[in-house]
């Protein structure tokens, strides 16, 4: 009887035992995970949760607006009216828009080159030179746009000097050239990065490939076009992923080159319009709307990326 | 069962610590015990201007049951203190600007401080009183000012034989004479960048952006006194006489560093800066009274900065009393005077000796003789407005496009007229 009782109680206990030691190691991922989760949390949802509350409120004022008497008031929408009727914040997504259509393409390029160009055996000196092209992400956005702001300024920069010189009147920061200005520092800066994904990415690619192809008579060029590009596909869908959402932020170049001309507005970009809303206007509730905004279009726009690209991916196969 | 409560014990603790973490930094910050003993108190300071170290260290030696603890603000430091007087945290006193008075008061950031100021309304220049004080408070105790006055190219003046021009019609034809003279020169330059340049025109011709009338804001923005102003300019730059480059900019110190530009007609502490960036044209400048307008013998000033004593101090009284000491006591003026290089506020700042020495920069002449004449003539029209850095800012926007010859300046501020009734109106306060 005894025994048996204890039988029974030992089979009992061992699946527990099991059970529990599961449960133990389902616990420990999440134990790692929760420095992240918390700082997920606090420095993420929590501040976009933050922002639709507050987007939904206005501040009430009356009279002079001396003297206190205000609170806060729920209100709707209203913000978001507020900030789809101010044209200078709907102008800022057209233009960043339109500086993403032609930055994007032309700095992808480049990486893209770039980095087969190092892949290929055809470059020496590969360190050194992938190191130079990587160099300017190192240089922090607001100090490329200050030395870039120089290069362009006339009667200090050896550049507009020397072209008007030659008789090539230039002047980089006009109404219609400084978006591609800005975009030319955008592009120097980030080239080296997004080359050097791709570079990674190209190194995965198993060697043997290389060989087959070259025993049945394929050239460098032939080589990257249908079997590397087909193959870091993935990499560089990603680096359009993030230069598209890196466009939409676009924030510190032009704000910096504001110091150097005029011709770019307070709310030349989304960013910038919510910037001038918060901190010129004091306008919290207005600022929170338009981040709002900014992030539903580009949660929007990363969507249509990922989707056309999956599109492209299955039909390249 | 088990693993759902399990899993949500361990939310509740991640929530708890997320919880507890904000609320530490809330105490830590807001870590001020309030004191009701009479005893000692230590108020904290926040300002920019050169030399007040010096001064707050006289004045704790002098008063030890009020010592005072101050910070230096550089670069962006000002931009934190709306949040900290809103989470109760900022200092007991801050140096502003005071363009930006208005909008932290509509906000109940500033302490009321009229209680405390009696009789001092004399001892300030009456322009600079008037932007702390609006209706029966006062908001702020004025620091130093920008009383504006025209330093020229006495050199290149002389050469072409053009006399000084003392009102903005001698104004205009001496820019045309410097311009026959030489096609490489103009008379100033017109930077959209810089709003200061423009204001202080307006104030001069006694304009103001903002005013009140009974309980309802007005906006002068496209004036009758704004647009006399925006006819010269528009002059000025229709007919080419001036050099359109953006202030600040390293450019536009090439241009003055070039001598194509004649005259600045800006603020009394603008000098420090012109000897600092133009150190080879020494002995070249000079400054005389600014142009003046048909029939008012008025001058211009572009606003200076103030100490406000935020919301939630709780030592209001003795704020008050190192405030004034520090902006109107001949001693403490004197050391921001000689050390701070400021340009105070108070009358008897303006009558200091150490203001009044002559300049080597501007071949020995006591330039600020000029400016000081210049402060007291300064009319106290010009109101602070609740959204200046914003009107500022899309007045720099629209006059990038009169530099592009997109818009008048005439149209430019109808503009920025429009927008900024829409912006006060949008802020909830009423608008006539």
């Amino acid at each position: 009887m005894s025994t048996a009782a204890a039988t029974r109680a030992a089979a009992a206990r061992t699946p527990r035992r099991r059970r529990r030691g599961g449960g133990g190691e389902r616990v420990a991922p999440y134990v790692f995970l929760a420095p992240f989760i918390f700082l997920f949390l606090v420095f993420l949802v929590l501040p976009i949760i933050v922002a639709l509350y507050t987007s939904f409120f206005q501040t009430q004022r009356s009279g002079l607006g001396f003297g206190g008497g205000d609170g806060q008031k729920f209100v709707w929408f209203d913000n978001y009216a507020l900030a789809f009727s101010n044209p200078g914040f709907i102008e800022s997504f057209g233009r960043v828009l339109l500086f993403g259509a032609v930055q994007v393409p032309v700095m992808l390029a480049f990486s893209l080159v770039l980095a087969l160009l190092f892949d290929s055996a055809v470059v020496r000196w590969k360190r050194f030179f992938q190191l130079s092209v990587f160099l300017p992400y190192a240089v922090p956005s607001v100090v490329a746009a200050l030395i870039w702001g120089f290069l362009y300024q006339p009667r200090v920069s050896p550049i507009v000097e020397g072209l008007t010189s030659i008789g090539v009147p230039v002047n980089f920061l006009a109404p219609g050239t400084v978006l591609w200005s800005i975009a030319n520092v955008a592009v120097w800066s980030v080239v080296g990065v997004n080359m050097i994904i791709l570079f990674s990415s190209l190194q995965t690619v198993p060697r043997e490939m290389y060989e087959a192809a070259r025993i049945d008579g394929a050239g460098e060029l032939r080589m990257a076009l249908q079997i590397k590009l087909p193959m870091i596909l993935p990499a560089l869908i990603l680096t359009m992923l993030f230069s598209v959402i890196g466009t939409l932020q676009l924030f510190n170049e032009p704000m910096t080159m504001r110091s150097v001309t005029s011709n770019i507005s307070g709310d030349y970009t989304p960013n910038m319009a919510v910037f001038s809303a918060t901190t010129l206007g004091g306008d919290i509730n207005l600022g929170s709307a338009m981040a709002i905004v900014i992030g539903l279009v580009t949660f929007v726009l990363s969507v249509i990326v990922s989707v056309l690209s999956n599109r492209k991916r299955g039909s390249a196969k | 069962m088990a693993l759902t409560s399990k899993r949500s014990g361990a939310l509740s603790a991640l929530a708890l610590t997320t919880v507890s973490a904000l609320l530490l930094t809330g105490c830590a910050s807001g870590g001020d015990a309030p004191s009701a003993e009479a005893g000692p108190v230590t108020l904290e300071f926040w300002g920019w201007a050169p030399g007040l170290e010096t001064a707050v260290e006289l004045w704790n030696e002098e008063n030890p049951n009020t010592q005072i603890e101050f910070f230096r603000m550089t670069g962006d430091d000002g931009a934190k203190i709306p949040a900290a007087i809103d989470a109760g945290t900022a200092p007991d006193v801050v140096q502003m600007s005071v363009h930006s008075i208005p909008g932290h008061i509509i906000n109940n950031r500033l302490t009321d401080i009229s209680e405390y100021t009696e009789g001092l309304e004399e001892q300030f220049t009456a322009s600079s009183w008037k932007g702390v004080s609006y209706n029966d408070g006062v908001y702020a105790i004025p620091q130093d000012s920008g009383p504006t006055g025209l330093m020229y190219r006495k050199d290149l003046f002389e050469q072409h034989g053009v006399e000084v021009p003392t009102t903005w019609d001698e104004y205009l034809d001496a820019a045309r004479a410097l311009k026959e003279a030489d096609p490489e020169l103009h008379i100033a330059q017109f930077s959209p960048n810089e709003t200061g340049l423009w204001l202080e025109t307006v104030w001069q011709n006694e304009g103001t952006w903002y005013g009140i009338d009974g309980d309802a804001w007005t906006v002068g923005i496209d004036n009758e006194a704004s647009q006399e102003v925006a006819e010269v300019w528009q002059t000025l730059l229709d007919e080419d006489l001036v050099k359109v480059v953006d202030m600040w900019t390293p450019e536009y110190w090439a241009e003055v560093n070039a001598g194509t530009i004649a005259t600045i007609n800006y603020a009394a502490w603008f000098p420090g800066l012109l000897e600092e960036s133009a150190g080879d044209l020494a002995g070249k400048w000079a400054v005389a009274p600014s142009p003046r307008y048909d029939g008012l013998d008025t001058a211009g000033e572009t606003g200076g900065s103030v100490d406000v004593i935020p919301e939630g101090t709780e030592h209001v009284e003795q704020a008050v009393e190192f405030t004034t000491w520090l902006n109107s006591s001949p001693e403490a003026l004197e050391i921001l005077i000689t050390e701070g290089g400021l340009f105070p506020s108070a009358l008897t700042g303006l009558e200091s000796e150490s203001l009044l020495q002559p300049e080597e920069y501007f071949g020995g002449q006591v330039i600020n003789e000029v400016f000081a004449g210049e402060a007291t003539k300064v009319p106290d029209t010009w109101v602070e407005g609740p959204s200046f850095d914003l009107a500022q800012d899309q007045l720099k926007d629209a006059f990038a496009q009169v530099a592009n010859g997109k818009l008048t300046f005439a149209e430019a501020l109808t503009q920025v007229q429009e927008s900024t009734v829409q912006d006060l109106k949008d802020m909830g306060l009423n608008v006539k």
